[in-house]
């Protein structure tokens, strides 16, 4: 294995995710952990980044990092925000525990060491976000024209979610 | 120069060298910044039938943000005891990293860019939105209410705005068939898009002056209902990284407005092309920045139940109906 710059950022990257999703189990303020998933989200659109998929590195942030880690936290500082996490995990259960991540490891890393990938040389990095789009457009456009169906029956529904708190509000004034 | 050596391979030197240029834009921005807010200053204080800052360096005040800067180094840093601590510190740097990250993709001449992107404008709104964190987390670490109310409505405000700014901007996208801002500038070798998405301009600069958060949506620093909003804690160096990101911000907004709708460095005239790129970028820069120093001098604040329904009822509805017109005249005319 020669050590490449890409190399050296690819670790730096999965490293800055693997800590991110580490602490955001251990950590025990809920807003503690929501910085660390936002970590977790910008590493995770670096690693796209040196994949070349640049408009999904983009997307990760603006969707992922940027609009759901700011619905957690509206969530969360909105309720009751300053519960911290108990651990209530016994000796035995957390050797246990332990021992399932070695062997999980163990048996990903020997599955992977020897596992060929037929390198194929693709251009698909060209022009990525015109080609997203035309896939979307013209092969998967019905699963596409669904999922916006979805997420709009979403929107309804939380608009009448909040819509029936307001009326009883209102009721119990009267 | 930059074009070759964004096409070069990667090694140590390369790196030196970016390195070094990012080193120098950073300080052209610092230098931006200073300035920017003696102009701010000084136009306000005319405007206002006032001269601004006029002892430190001169007569023109040339030195007064450095004295203000250098004060505030030397100011104590105070962590209030209730903070939480690690938030407080690290909410700053989470401010200013993306404000200067933006920068990397702006092209400020056809030569002079750091980063080539092909999704260059998607890029810098993402990028941005990341800044609002910074916000909410200092509002929330600082553990006072004013902080945490003026965290909460930077938030709401910077989601809000950023739909209409984000939507604005398609119409361009798809009359430019593209995402990149060298492209776009490209585009607008005939005529600029200011004319063409005249709508589009008009909610673009709006939503823009809400996502810097400055007058008349500065909302959530309202001096005379939240102090200074989620920065009320902050003192010395940690409030000069928010005031910097800010500032920062507003250079590159202003950068993004030339380029995607002023035609970035191209001339005016095709007969005023002997004009280096660099000059032309830089007039239409200050004529952006310029404009919004005076929205922030004329206009009040805007009321806070006013600036949701402002934004989601008559924004975000005129830049969809300019989406819609746009589709329709590029399939019927181009």
């Amino acid at each position: 294995m020669t050590i490449s710059g890409e190399f050296i950022a690819f670790m730096g990257l999965a490293l800055v995710a693997i800590i991110g999703g580490v602490l955001l189990l251990n950590l025990t303020k809920v807003v503690h952990m929501v910085v660390a998933l936002i970590f977790t989200f910008v590493a995770i659109a670096g690693v796209f980044v040196l994949l070349s998929a640049e408009f999904v590195a983009v997307v990760q942030i603006l969707v992922y990092a940027g609009s759901i880690t700011i619905i957690m936290l509206f969530g969360i500082m909105l309720t009751k925000h300053d519960d911290e996490g108990e651990t209530t995990t016994g000796k035995w259960r957390k050797v246990f525990i332990f021992l399932g991540v070695v062997g999980f490891a163990v048996a990903v890393y020997i599955g992977i060491y020897d596992f060929n990938v037929v390198q194929v040389p693709t251009d698909l990095h060209v022009d990525n976000t015109m080609k997203i789009g035309e896939a979307l457009y013209s092969k998967w456009v019905i699963p596409f024209e669904v999922t916006s169906v979805l997420l709009l029956v979403a929107l309804v529904g939380s608009i009448i979610l909040a819509k029936k708190d307001q009326d009883q509000k209102e009721g119990d004034k009267e | 120069m930059v074009e070759e050596l964004l096409h070069s391979s990667p090694g140590i030197a390369n790196f030196g060298i970016f390195f070094l240029l990012g080193a120098v834009l950073l300080l052209i921005v610092l230098g931006f910044v200073t300035y920017g807010i003696l102009a701010e200053r000084k136009v306000m204080g005319y405007m206002q039938l006032r001269h601004g800052p006029n002892r430190v360096g001169g007569k023109w005040g040339l030195l007064q943000t450095v004295a203000d800067v250098l004060k505030l180094l030397l100011k104590e840093d105070i962590i209030p005891k209730a903070a939480d601590k690690p938030l407080f510190i690290l909410a700053p740097v989470v401010a200013f990293a993306p404000s200067f990250m933006v920068l990397a993709t702006i092209p400020f001449t056809d030569k002079f860019q750091f980063a080539d992107i092909g999704v260059g404008l998607l890029y810098y709104i993402a990028v941005s939105g990341l800044t609002v964190f910074g916000m909410v987390l200092g509002g929330w670490a600082s553990n006072n209410k004013y902080a945490l109310l003026g965290g909460m409505r930077a938030a709401a405000q910077m989601i809000s705005y950023e739909i209409p700014l984000v939507m604005s901007v398609l119409g361009i996208i798809l009359l430019t068939g593209s995402l990149n801002l060298n492209d776009i500038v490209e585009q607008q070798e005939n005529v600029w898009f200011i004319l063409l998405q005249p709508v589009a301009f008009v909610v673009f600069f709006i939503a823009s002056i809400a996502e810097l958060n400055r007058t008349p949506f500065d909302l959530p620093e309202a001096e005379n209902e939240l102090v200074a909003g989620y920065h009320v804690e902050y003192s010395g160096f940690r409030w000069a990284f928010f005031m910097l990101a800010e500032y920062v911000y507003l250079f590159a907004m202003s950068a993004l407005i030339t380029v995607i709708f002023l035609g970035g460095w191209l001339p005016l005239f095709d007969f005023l092309s002997f004009i280096p790129g660099a000059v032309w970028f830089s007039v239409k820069f200050s004529a952006v920045v310029f404009v919004y120093i005076w929205l922030r001098s004329t206009l009040p604040r805007f009321r806070v139940d006013r600036l949701m329904e402002f934004g989601w009822k008559v924004l975000f509805p005129v830049a969809l109906a300019n989406i819609f017109l746009t589709a329709l005249i590029k399939t019927l005319f181009f």
